[in-house]
């Protein structure tokens, strides 16, 4: 049984603590039809609705499967998307309405490290235009100068300066994803967004791209929005984690509180499937809960609470009323929005729920009757 | 030690450099390197640039050349060039090509045709690839009606009658050099524009267009410090190609007395006079010299293309199968 470690003491912090505020954050994209005039037919709702915060030199790690909405939410917070409502302030600046102008400042203070290392770096600029471009763009330092910082920012994140000449193709994907990292910090930002930053590298260099990251926050006090589709990878870096899915933040919380003691049953499933026996025996399970099903289509969401398609405990009133995000009553800073949350200390292994069992359901039929849940298992904790 | 300057970072604190994907060795080489090792295998296009490349030097060259020969391009040998009924005289020690109806020298007249030739042909393929590339560009990265506009409009070029029009215009400016390049210019962008629109539509959406715009890149800069350099190889291939149909078209205009006007040798001019009271029966290397130098040019540089795009691109095309 998994002793649960009570959350010790919730830490407070004063509201101009954060860096970053996000509320009632909405991106939907239009979806056209296909004719010349492109009539609205109907909007994928990617981000739905998150209210996130971040505090300053702290880790927010994001975490949801594919198609959540993650990189949305990562664009619209860069501005490379404008939000369709919503609010997000940094430092207290309001940043869904900035001007173009204005966008200039902000793009020094929010910078992003994506996802593909190979995508993400020009294959046609040498290393040292591609790491100069920021200091080309917002007038730093040039010539020898820029040169110089360049290499620098190499040597920082683990490169040569030697590599200034060199095409990003030169390089494997650790060392690209460094590059891209260097990049980010070039401007000296405070908010690096960090979108799945480790998920195209192999395992062995996962661990040096993170602690270089980890690093880099403690040197530059940097605070970090990380994303990422398994909870893993997050648990070491993040101080806070938000799960979220299909637009909606379904969980959230300190990851102590989060990891020990998980409400909402995808989380749950999610964190099943971390392959980390320490973590699991803090659950007091080993089994593996595979969700079954695909994730459903944010063009066309399920009614009431987004999982119930998928949720194993899920009944009437799931489908009917949308849960909204309520306190835990041990720690009012882990919240979670389900009707019927799985009790602390509740055990996860129970046949039915088992890997073996799950894979004798087809792959591609989320039917809620499926759910053919022990009802006493809310009780028996 | 938050928020120190970057830029002044010297000692980057105790963590040594990482190991299992440190930059020890790196192996790989620029994709520029790689195509050139590529294009280095490809006998044909090899042979084909240095020829394209004596050409040049040739056309440059040929008041240099002409004067060692001795013999002008217009200059008439009434004595030596012509023999006693007043016909041109074969190919000989004296004249190496033969000489034309007037006594001029076909070797110094081929000569100088390649000026004309490779001056259209590359100059006005030069012109469509910067109109084409900046269009494409345009076209491809803004999408929407700018797209639809420019889209239909190259469309609408590449459907008009070249030669129709060309023959309206010569008959309304006099036929001339710049007119014939700017005509194949002005008929050769399309083309471009269209291949350039499409990638520029893939590109766009590549990551490190984000990248880019995350660090605050305008459009302007997007489109010509991003994309434009990974439209080169593309560029650089297609120009190789238009070349020798520009080549082509300027022979076929000068040859139907709507391009570059005697006395001025050019190989399609060249090509017609010897059909003028079929001259080329009795005086064979008339057309024979100006139209191997055609052939010679226009094959060159297609198979320098070829070469360029299968080393650029080794996925598509030749390649593969000769492999
Ligand atoms: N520009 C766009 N236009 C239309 N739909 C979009 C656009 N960008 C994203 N979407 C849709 O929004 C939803 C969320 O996409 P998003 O890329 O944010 O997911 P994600 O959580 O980052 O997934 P992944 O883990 O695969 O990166 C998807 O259904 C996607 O198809
Ligand atoms: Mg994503």
């Amino acid at each position: 049984m998994s002793t649960v470690t009570a959350p010790a003491g919730p830490t407070v912090h004063p509201a101009g603590d954060n860096l970053l505020e996000i509320t009632d954050l909405v991106k939907h994209f239009p979806i056209k039809s296909g004719s010349l005039l492109g009539r609205t037919v109907g909007q994928v709702r990617a981000v739905d609705g998150v209210t996130l915060s971040v505090r300053r030199g702290r880790t927010l790690g994001l975490v949801g499967e594919s198609g959540c909405g993650k990189s949305t939410l990562a664009r619209v917070v860069t501005a490379l998307q404008p939000a369709t409502s919503g609010s997000i302030k940094l430092n207290g600046t309001e940043l869904t309405t900035l001007r173009s102008g204005q966008m200039r400042g902000l793009r020094r203070q929010v910078q992003m490290v994506f996802q593909d290392p190979y995508g993400s770096l020009n294959p046609r600029r040498r290393v040292g235009s591609i790491l100069g471009e920021p200091y080309a763009i917002h007038d730093g330092p040039k010539g020898k100068d820029r040169q110089q910082a360049v290499q620098q920012l190499l040597e920082r994140v683990g490169l040569s300066s030697d590599h200034y000449n060199r095409f990003p193709t030169e390089f494997s994907g650790g060392q690209r994803q460094r590059l891209g990292i260097a990049r980010a910090l070039a401007l000296r930002p405070e908010l690096v967004v960090c979108d799945e930053p480790v998920s195209a590298l192999d395992v062995s260099i996962q661990a040096q791209v993170l602690n270089l990251l980890e690093d880099l926050q403690d040197e530059f006090g940097l605070t970090y929005l990380f994303i990422a589709h398994d909870l893993s990878v997050v648990r070491h870096v993040s101080d806070e984690v938000a799960v979220m899915y299909l637009g909606k933040i379904v969980e959230r919380g300190p990851v102590e509180s989060l990891y020990s003691r998980p409400r909402h049953p995808y989380t749950n499933a999610l964190l099943s499937a971390v392959p980390d026996p320490s973590a699991a025996a803090q659950r007091g399970t080993s089994t593996r809960i595979v969700l079954t099903g695909d994730v459903p289509s944010p063009a066309a969401p399920p009614s009431g609470c987004r999982f119930h398609t998928r949720c194993p405990k899920a009944q009437d009133l799931c489908s009917q009323e949308e849960p909204l995000l309520r306190p835990t009553p041990e720690d009012p800073e882990h919240v979670f929005a389900c009707h019927y949350p799985v009790a602390a200390g509740e055990p996860l292994s129970i046949g039915t729920w088992s890997e073996s069992a799950q894979a004798a359901v087809p792959r591609r039929a989320p039917s809620p009757a499926r759910t053919s849940i022990t009802k006493n298992r809310e009780g028996s904790a | 030690m938050s928020a120190t300057d970057l830029v002044d970072i010297s000692d980057p604190g105790g963590e040594p450099a990482p190991t299992a994907d440190a930059p020890a060795k790196i192996a790989g080489r620029t994709p520029m390197q790689l195509a050139l090792r590529r294009l280095r295998k490809d006998k044909l296009a090899i042979i084909s640039a240095v020829f394209i490349v004596l050409l040049i030097l040739v056309a440059i060259f040929a008041p240099v050349i002409t004067a060692v020969i001795g013999h002008g391009p217009n200059v008439q040998f009434p004595n030596t060039g012509l023999d006693a009924f007043g016909t041109p005289v074969g190919p000989g020690k004296h004249f190496l090509f033969g000489t034309d109806e007037l006594g001029r020298d076909v070797l110094s007249r081929v000569i100088y045709g390649a000026r004309v030739s490779l001056a259209i042909g590359i100059g006005a393929t030069l012109i469509s690839l910067i109109i084409g590339m900046v269009v494409g560009i345009f076209a491809g990265f803004y999408g929407g009606p700018v797209d639809t506009f420019l889209s239909r409009f190259m469309d609408l070029l590449l459907s008009f009658p070249f030669l129709l029009l060309a023959i309206a215009l010569v008959a309304r400016f006099g036929p001339s050099f710049q007119l014939v390049l700017y005509l194949l210019a002005f008929f050769g962008w399309p083309a471009i524009g269209r291949l350039v629109r499409g990638q520029v539509l893939a590109l766009k959406e590549r990551e490190f267009v984000e990248a880019a715009r995350s660090l605050g890149s305008n459009n302007l800069r997007i489109m010509f410090v991003d994309i434009l350099p990974n439209l080169l190889p593309l560029a650089v291939v297609y120009s190789t190609l238009l070349v020798p149909i520009n080549i082509v078209a300027e022979a076929t205009l000068s040859f139907l007395g709507l391009g570059v006007q005697l006395p001025t040798a050019s190989w399609g001019g060249m090509i017609s006079e010897s059909q003028n009271g079929s001259l080329y029966q009795v005086a064979w290397w008339l057309l024979v010299f100006p139209s191997i130098a055609l052939f010679l040019v226009t094959l060159a540089f297609n198979l320098l293309g070829d070469g360029l795009r299968d080393a650029l691109d080794p996925r598509s095309g030749r390649s593969q199968l000769g492999k």
